[in-house]
């Protein structure tokens, strides 16, 4: 449908008037906002993502497509919830662990996850691990996102880890773990389900853990 | 010491950080992003794969005047308060005019005066080496530290870093942290005695500690550190700071030693591709100067893909930067190598050939160097700051051209690039090491000798 065609390219070009646009044209044309998201607003991210893998683009370029994504998607949103229909979309609790406070890669994580379907609940930086747990009982996510950019710090992942076990909740949810101190067979030996060397991995991983 | 009087006030600084424009982290960011893309337009500051280092002196001058007006425009981002610190012209001004023009590291014969470097300068540049907070072993830590002090070509040095100090791990904030900060001090001062040169400089005598508490509780003359040593502030990516920065500020400029800042903006980040974060790197020396009274500044740009600085690209931003800087400043900075492939590797051997002789021709004193993507352990040793720093001063010596290094970089460059996604990570030291000796094991030393042969054939020859 050149519809969706128009969709991915307007995230693609960062187009947020459009991605509104094209979203109110496919609600008026009774198109599923659903089928509209995955064949039009994704797909465009998809490329986008793919561009900033091989560095064709950078990242104020996806931040851009993100939000026009995220403007587009929003009208969809407004309208399912007139509807009174709910939707599920699978959810990830991010943040950058206590103590530290880099956080680029864990916000370009962030932004893949959306444009990938994934609701996200950013903690922000320096997020203590306690705060975690709390907001793991809080919002049931399916996924908890664990960053760390110092040797000092990571130290924390396994404490996370332990704590989850000891509040009973990490049958609950899948741990995935990044950062640069952070290597695959450190984050597999303490316990936690995945790994992302790059924002895109990031995103492979997270649809696998959750049977995407 | 430091004379107060080269810097701005840095009351000023903190009352700016609590007064200034009030913006969200996020949008900051995407007005970096912007505006580097607006200023690379309006100053056409293009990257040419085929020439990684330029003989451009009209591009090098229009990349220093976009990152001034970047500077301008943006300030500074205090996270802590959520408010932009901004300063006039005239106030970058007087500080490039007034700021040191000379630093001292180490101690009575170990003396080292660091000056500002042009570009195709003829002079030595002075190398700090460094193992760039690899993490390493307890028990290693000694002599890995040794195998870098001991170098003759080191002015100074500094260590890695440990991640468990007796048995238990150092984890940010706790008193263990404090513990290990001490602990790293006092080793690293005890293998410059081991390694013969007691009163080298050790340009950062703290990499174990991260917080302000440690740090502090380290800078002590009864655990080694003395006036001549130094320590590194660095920035938040991309052009940002904190207040956990700014306390080491306030400590560091009233001690007796050497203010560092650091610098390490991802390429492909926030500021953009690598035009956009030439642009941003030379605002952060703006930075550096104004808010943390830096003395000197040290630079470590990575590629936000494959966490090295030995990419095309990556080589071109080094280049520009430092000609940028070297022309229209009398500032005092270093390149900080970050090499994809690990020790006693071939490539790893190119990588340092290649950034070294980039940063020498482009005006850079020379801080060898992270390798193995600085995330493995155990994978550092002094043997890749002393080729770094070889090949450095044959750039010197030779008094090579920027042309002529570029030739001879390119031909590096093609050999290795495709291989920067799966750069072998290479030995653990105890693998290249000759661990009772502190020497390289044969195989590494001769591995360094065939290289120089085949760079002969290149037109570039380390003797």
């Amino acid at each position: 449908m050149d519809l969706f065609k128009e969709m991915a390219k307007a995230v693609i070009e960062g187009d947020e008037e459009r991605t509104v646009s094209l979203a109110k044209e496919a609600l008026a044309k009774g198109v599923d906002p659903t089928e509209a998201i995955e064949k039009g607003f994704a797909e465009g991210m998809k490329e986008v993502g793919r561009r900033f893998e091989k560095l064709e683009i950078y990242l104020p370029e996806v931040i851009i497509s993100a939000d026009a994504m995220v403007a587009g998607v929003e009208v969809f949103r407004q309208h399912i919830l007139a509807k009174g229909e709910q939707s599920f979309p699978k959810t990830v609790l991010l943040g950058t662990i206590q103590g530290d406070v880099h956080d680029i890669g864990k916000n370009i994580v962030r932004i893949m996850l959306e444009s990938n379907g994934f609701k996200v609940y950013d903690l922000g930086r320096d997020v203590p691990v306690l705060h975690f747990i709390d907001k793991v009982k809080e919002l049931n996510p399916d996924i908890v996102g664990v960053s760390a950019l110092m040797t000092t710090t990571m130290v924390h992942m396994p404490r996370l880890i332990e704590a989850l076990q000891e509040n009973g909740l990490r049958e609950k949810v899948k741990v995935m773990l990044g950062g640069a101190p952070v290597l695959p067979e450190w984050a597999k030996k303490i316990g936690a389900d995945g790994y992302g060397e790059s924002a895109m991995e990031a995103v492979r991983v997270a649809k696998k853990l959750v049977g995407l | 010491m430091r004379d107060q009087g080269r810097f701005f006030d840095f009351l000023e600084v903190i009352k700016r950080a609590e007064s200034g424009e009030v913006m969200k982290e996020a949008d900051y960011d995407k007005r970096l992003g912007k505006k580097a893309l607006s200023l690379m337009k309006q100053y056409e500051i293009h990257f040419d794969p085929q020439c990684v280092i330029p003989s451009d002196d009209a591009l090098a001058d229009r990349i220093f005047q976009a990152a001034v007006d970047l500077f301008l425009d943006l300030g500074v981002y205090c996270t802590d308060t959520q408010r932009v610190i901004r300063f006039t012209r005239e106030e970058l001004q007087w500080a490039l005019e007034n700021g040191p023009q000379e630093v001292q590291y180490g101690r009575e014969k170990e003396t080292v005066s660091v000056y500002p470097r042009k570009v195709e300068d003829k002079r030595d540049p002075v190398c700090f080496f460094s193992a760039v907070g690899t993490p390493v072993t307890e028990e290693m830590f000694l002599p890995i530290a040794r195998s870098y002090a001991q170098e003759p070509l080191a002015d100074t040095f500094s260590g890695p870093l440990i991640t468990s100090y007796k048995g238990i791990p150092v984890t940010s904030g706790s008193p263990i942290e404090v513990e290990a900060a001490i602990w790293n001090t006092q080793m690293l001062r005890k293998a410059a005695i081991q390694g013969g040169r007691p009163h080298i400089g050790i340009h950062n005598f703290q990499s174990t500690g991260e917080k302000t508490d440690a740090t502090l509780a380290s800078a002590q003359e009864k655990f080694g550190a003395f006036p001549g040593d130094g320590l590194l502030v660095a920035a938040i990516a991309e052009m940002k700071v904190d207040f956990e920065r700014l306390k080491k500020v306030a400590f560091l400029r009233q001690s007796p030693y050497v203010l560092g800042a650091l610098y390490g903006p991802l390429m492909g980040g926030y500021a953009g591709g690598p035009e956009g974060t030439t642009i941003a790197l030379v605002a952060h020396h703006f930075l550096g100067l104004l808010v943390f009274s830096a003395e000197r500044h040290n630079s470590f740009p990575i590629h936000i893909h494959h966490v090295c600085n030995t990419t095309r690209d990556m080589l071109w931003l080094i280049s520009v930067v430092g000609q940028a800087l070297s022309r229209n400043t009398n500032l005092i900075f270093a390149s900080n190598a970050f090499m994809a492939s690990g020790p006693c590797t071939d490539m790893v051997i190119d990588e340092l050939c290649a950034q070294s002789i980039t940063s020498t021709v482009s005006g850079w004193h020379l801080n060898p160097t992270a390798v193995a993507k600085n995330r493995h352990p155990m994978r550092c040793s002094g043997m890749e700051p002393r080729i770094h720093a070889e090949v450095g001063h044959r750039v010197a010596q030779m008094r090579l051209t920027r042309r002529e290094a570029n030739r001879v970089v390119l031909k590096l460059v093609e050999g290795y690039e495709k291989r920067i996604p799966e750069a072998p990570i290479g030995k653990m030291f105890n693998e290249c090491y000759q661990v009772e000796k502190i020497r390289p094991t044969d195989e590494y030393e001769n591995l360094f000798a065939r290289k120089k042969k085949e760079w002969k054939t290149l037109g570039f020859e380390v003797i």
